[in-house]
């Protein structure tokens, strides 16, 4: 009986003498959207990185849909159904919008070697099919009179858009985004709290988000749970509401009173 | 005349060479200082196709690339595996290459002892034995047929040319430009970085491999010291010097780099201390190479057709 899409089970790593993460539990339901938040060095983006396996754990599991993906390549985990967003943006500079997002559909190539030497009409067809999903994607974001820019030339909330889009093109069940709304004002994060919501509502991602924007985490996870990280430990798990008069996480953030 | 066919015949050559350095290190930013070996390769085994086993001469070329592209493998598996880049996988290649030559460099000898050879491993390979003579260590193979023309080496960059293009335009080429810009993000986003590297080694060896056939059969005899590095750091200087991203890049300077050491025949020698200023130069003003990012298309020609076009349409209404 498994029917979560996502099972973290007791997950540890340290990182020479230092544990990074430590014993941290998530489970996630398909469908689900939950936030991931902390202090900066809690180890949210250091969970990510073992979910995509770029850091292998010291010990704990991590299951998707019911199967063990621990020590599985990255790329195979892509190719299984989970997809990311970089903290600081890692786009192909020199690609434009376009290629970016397309990259993501044939990162495993839909024909063989050889129709690609030859193109063949299937091959052709296919291409035509990629080029029609990936405009369709980039204009989901609000990108199609951008799709010709070179990535690095655009603007830094765009290329935040442009990296939403080319993790979508894998097509996953499970997104993970990290500070989607980093460097954004307050008008640009409420832009986008509505294209996540899009993005969640329309394609039925599982999706977890790491941000420090308050506003963004509670409306965005408002009927759905905050995980709260501190120092690599799980502090608390609950609604927006119960997040903010939690008194562990207010002493996190803000540190401890002052007695004197 | 004979001497202009000689600059066009050997240029070609170099190009078709230039390509394969292109795909792998312009597309796929792998630096390569070894592909004078993927040459030698090729040529001899294409030599061997149609000298020993009377295999016409284009089947035979294809043969020799193919094993060149084979042989990538042996290098390839292990460096990708172990996750060698940048100035690394460049060493490993270059030790490949010189490993290559002078293993040919003693068939003579080697292929004479297992002729003599009474018992143990030599025995083993027997069957080899004379062909590894003949072909002749540092003496050379000699005596090969030279079907190598002005015509053929055309026809052979032109197809190469098209299927250069066809492969880095293809979902495969731009997985390798995607590599070469964001290993790590080309990862996630799940490019199989093994896989695809080792598809561009292949195919960039294939090229290499060609390449070395067609000069077998021009030169009409084949000798190691063909190979050398500064065959290995001419191809790669062709890509740098003509950009990266971009095949007219290095078909322009792979065919230039041919040209202007005959043109300055008095300065041949100084050749690898130019290329080395020059390195150095075009590093700081133009680290993407002359034509870098270039990307080859006929869109000026379609231009060009629709004005022609148009013009005689309007002359012919007015």
């Amino acid at each position: 009986m498994s029917q979560e899409i996502l099972n973290i089970k007791n997950l540890t790593v340290d990182f020479g003498g230092v544990r990074a993460v430590n014993n941290v539990s998530i489970m996630l339901e398909p469908g689900e959207f939950v936030g991931l938040i902390g202090p900066n060095g809690a180890g949210k983006t250091t969970i990510f990185n073992l979910i995509t396996n770029a850091i292998k754990p010291t010990a704990g599991e991590i299951d998707f849909k019911g199967k063990n993906i621990l020590g599985k390549s990255p790329d195979r985990i892509c190719q299984l159904g989970i997809s990311r967003t970089f903290q600081n943006i890692r786009l192909f500079p020199q690609m434009t919008a376009y290629e970016n997002v397309e990259l993501g559909f044939h990162s495993a190539p839909q024909y063989s070697l050889m129709e690609a030497f030859v193109r063949t009409p299937r091959a052709r067809r296919i291409e035509i099919d990629t080029r029609k999903k990936a405009m369709e994607l980039l204009e989901m974001v609000n990108l199609k009179e951008h799709s010709h820019a070179r990535a690095s030339s655009l603007p830094y909330g765009l290329q935040r858009r442009l990296e939403m889009a080319r993790a979508m093109a894998t097509n996953p069940e499970l997104l993970l985004l990290d500070e989607p709304a980093a460097g954004m004002n307050d008008d640009e994060c409420n832009d986008l709290i509505k294209l996540i919501r899009e993005i969640h509502t329309t394609m039925h991602y599982t999706m977890i988000m790491i941000e420090h924007h308050m506003n963004v985490v509670m409306d965005l996870c408002r009927d759905s749970r905050i995980y709260v990280l501190n120092l690599g430990s799980m502090l608390a798990v609950g609604t927006p509401t119960e997040i903010q008069s939690n008194p562990d996480v207010i002493r996190a953030y803000l540190g401890e009173p002052k007695n004197d | 005349m004979g001497y202009i066919n000689t600059i066009i015949i050997l240029g070609g050559i170099n190009i078709i060479a230039a390509l394969g350095v292109a795909i792998l290190t312009g597309y796929t930013g792998l630096f390569t200082i070894g592909h004078a070996g993927f040459m030698a390769l090729g040529g001899y085994m294409s030599a061997i196709f149609v000298k020993e086993l009377g295999v016409p001469f284009p089947i035979a070329l294809l043969l020799g690339g193919t094993f060149a592209g084979l042989c990538s493998f042996i290098i390839g598996y292990p460096a990708f595996r172990s996750e060698l880049r940048g100035d690394y996988f460049a060493v490993a290649t270059l030790g490949f290459s010189e490993a290559t030559r002078l293993l040919l460099n003693n068939t003579r000898s080697m292929g004479q002892s297992i002729v003599d050879a009474e018992s143990g491993i030599g025995m083993l390979f027997k069957p080899i034995g004379p062909l590894l003579v003949k072909l002749g260590g540092v003496f050379g193979y000699m005596n090969l047929p030279g079907p190598t023309s002005v015509f053929v080496v055309v026809v052979a960059v032109i197809l190469a040319l098209f299927f250069a293009h066809m492969f880095v335009t293809s979902q495969y080429g731009k997985n390798c430009i995607a590599i070469s810009q964001d290993e790590v993000a080309a990862q996630m986003m799940g490019v199989n970085l093994l896989k695809t590297k080792m598809i561009a080694l292949f195919v960039s060896a294939f090229y290499a491999g060609v390449a070395g056939g067609l000069m077998a059969f021009y030169f009409a005899y084949l000798t190691p010291s063909f190979f050398t590095i500064t065959k290995s750091s001419d191809l790669l200087a062709a890509v740098v010097f003509g950009g990266i991203q971009s095949l007219i890049g290095p078909v322009i300077t792979g065919f230039v780099l041919v040209l202007f050491p005959e043109l300055l025949r008095t300065f041949a020698e100084w050749r690898l201390i130019i290329y080395g200023f020059l390195f150095v130069i075009v590093m700081i003003f133009r680290p993407q190479g002359l034509l870098g990012y270039v990307e080859m298309n006929f869109q000026f020609a379609r231009i060009w057709w629709k004005k022609i076009f148009h013009r005689r349409q309007s002359s012919q209404e007015g």
